[in-house]
């Protein structure tokens, strides 16, 4: 019975450690998933959004900094994706909608960024604009002709995006909510627009009061 | 001493790039061939460790409950879908792999004798029960769980745990109701 004692004491510290294992492999069971884990980290960092330059619709060149001073709400699409990214432009539009219009375009611009620029050139995007109905001005749809900054942006906001064998590409998809410094304040779940849109205001509205 | 050196020539080969490239690269090799592959090594090591160390596991793993508590933790955070993900993104959770699970296979060679029938038991019938949902999971979820794989490999990952829960259950149909009689484990 004596000896028993390293026993028990290796059964506590086991349990100790699986415990441990467990609740930092989860960031104490906030993340299951690593999409759940890469949104919570986000959120820790905030990292800037890098330096690229963007060409849009409209052949446009230009960088971040051509919406300085005001917020940007951006998502991640390619044009010849059927299944979620229709999905996440329409919902996208939710939001843009459920705005009130006075902000539109003077403290907050829309932007889709594709990531496929082979494919996606101005024509291909602006065919894609008018689907969507967006203005091509405070909701402008570009890309990112230069491969390695395309990477460095997609990498710095956690955006995985792998061939899907068939000219298709699978990615995980939310909407990123990018302050007037060009900071990354907000990663947030695309299905849910209402919920975005409200955030979006509250953000806005607390800002311009205080 | 050789099941120590074949051990752990077996992990290293298992770690070499080209070996790690090949075995990642499709999710259900990687969670159900080198996962166990990790696990089996670890046991062959383990075999060689009883014998030169029985002191050090009849002290701290007496009645085999501390090691199989640590098998079923680390085994349970290998199979949360973030940690197989996370593996492929992270050099350190990759090495935390290649570490934990010969633990995983050590241990278990020591405790699977000592924690009798009952242990046993109910050790199988919790990995059952957790296989079970695992191909529920990966099934059914509309949503690519893992970034760095798509849905059409998470859903044949998840055939693979309805294959093995399968198994097992027809494993226990069999053990319930053929008669064992004649070979009772000694205990």
């Amino acid at each position: 019975m004596k000896r028993n004692w390293r026993n028990h004491l290796a059964t506590i510290i086991s349990i100790v450690l699986g415990l441990l294992i467990i609740y930092f492999g989860t960031d104490g069971l906030h993340a299951f998933t690593a999409e759940s884990a890469r949104t919570y980290r986000l959120m820790q960092e905030q990292p800037a959004f890098p330096e690229v330059t963007l060409e849009d619709s409209k052949e446009r060149v230009y960088t971040l900094s051509e919406f300085e001073g005001k917020y940007v709400f951006l998502t991640f699409i390619y044009t010849a994706c059927t299944d979620v990214c229709p999905v996440l432009e329409l919902n996208l539009k939710e939001v843009y909608d459920q705005l009130p219009e006075k902000y539109i375009g003077e403290e907050i611009v829309f932007l889709s960024i594709s990531f496929d620029p082979d494919r996606d050139d101005p024509e291909t995007l602006e065919t894609y604009r008018i689907a969507f109905g967006s203005d091509g001005e405070t909701w402008r749809m570009a890309r990112i002709p230069d491969k390695e900054e395309l990477q460095a942006l997609l990498e710095e906001f956690g955006v995985i995006v792998i061939p899907d064998g068939n000219g298709g590409f699978a990615h995980n998809s939310a909407f990123y909510f990018v302050d007037r410094e060009g900071y990354l304040i907000e990663v947030m779940d695309y299905q849910q627009t209402e919920k975005a849109a409200e955030k979006v205001l509250q953000v806005l509205e607390s800002e311009l009061e205080g | 001493m050789k099941s120590l050196l074949l051990g752990i020539c077996m992990i290293i080969v298992l770690a070499l790039p080209p070996m790690r490239e090949l075995l990642e690269s499709v999710m259900i090799v990687h969670m159900l061939v080198q996962l166990p592959l990790l696990i089996i090594f670890g046991w062959i090591i383990g075999k060689y460790l009883l014998q030169r160390f029985p002191g050090f596991f009849a002290n701290w793993n007496g009645n085999g409950i501390p090691g199989i508590i640590i098998v079923i933790f680390v085994t349970t955070y290998w199979m949360i879908p973030r940690a197989v993900d996370e593996a492929l993104t992270y050099p350190a959770v990759e090495l935390f792999k290649f570490i934990s699970l010969p633990i995983v296979g050590i241990l278990l060679a020591d405790s699977w004798k000592k924690i009798l029938l009952i242990g046993r038991s109910f050790v199988f019938l919790n990995y059952l029960s957790m296989f079970g949902l695992m191909a529920w999971l990966y099934i059914d979820a509309p949503i690519q769980i893992c970034n760095n794989y798509l849905v059409a490999e998470q859903k044949a990952l998840g055939w693979g745990f309805v294959i093995i829960t399968a198994a097992m259950v027809l494993f226990t149909l069999q053990y319930v109701f053929i008669d064992h009689s004649e070979n009772l484990p000694s205990e």
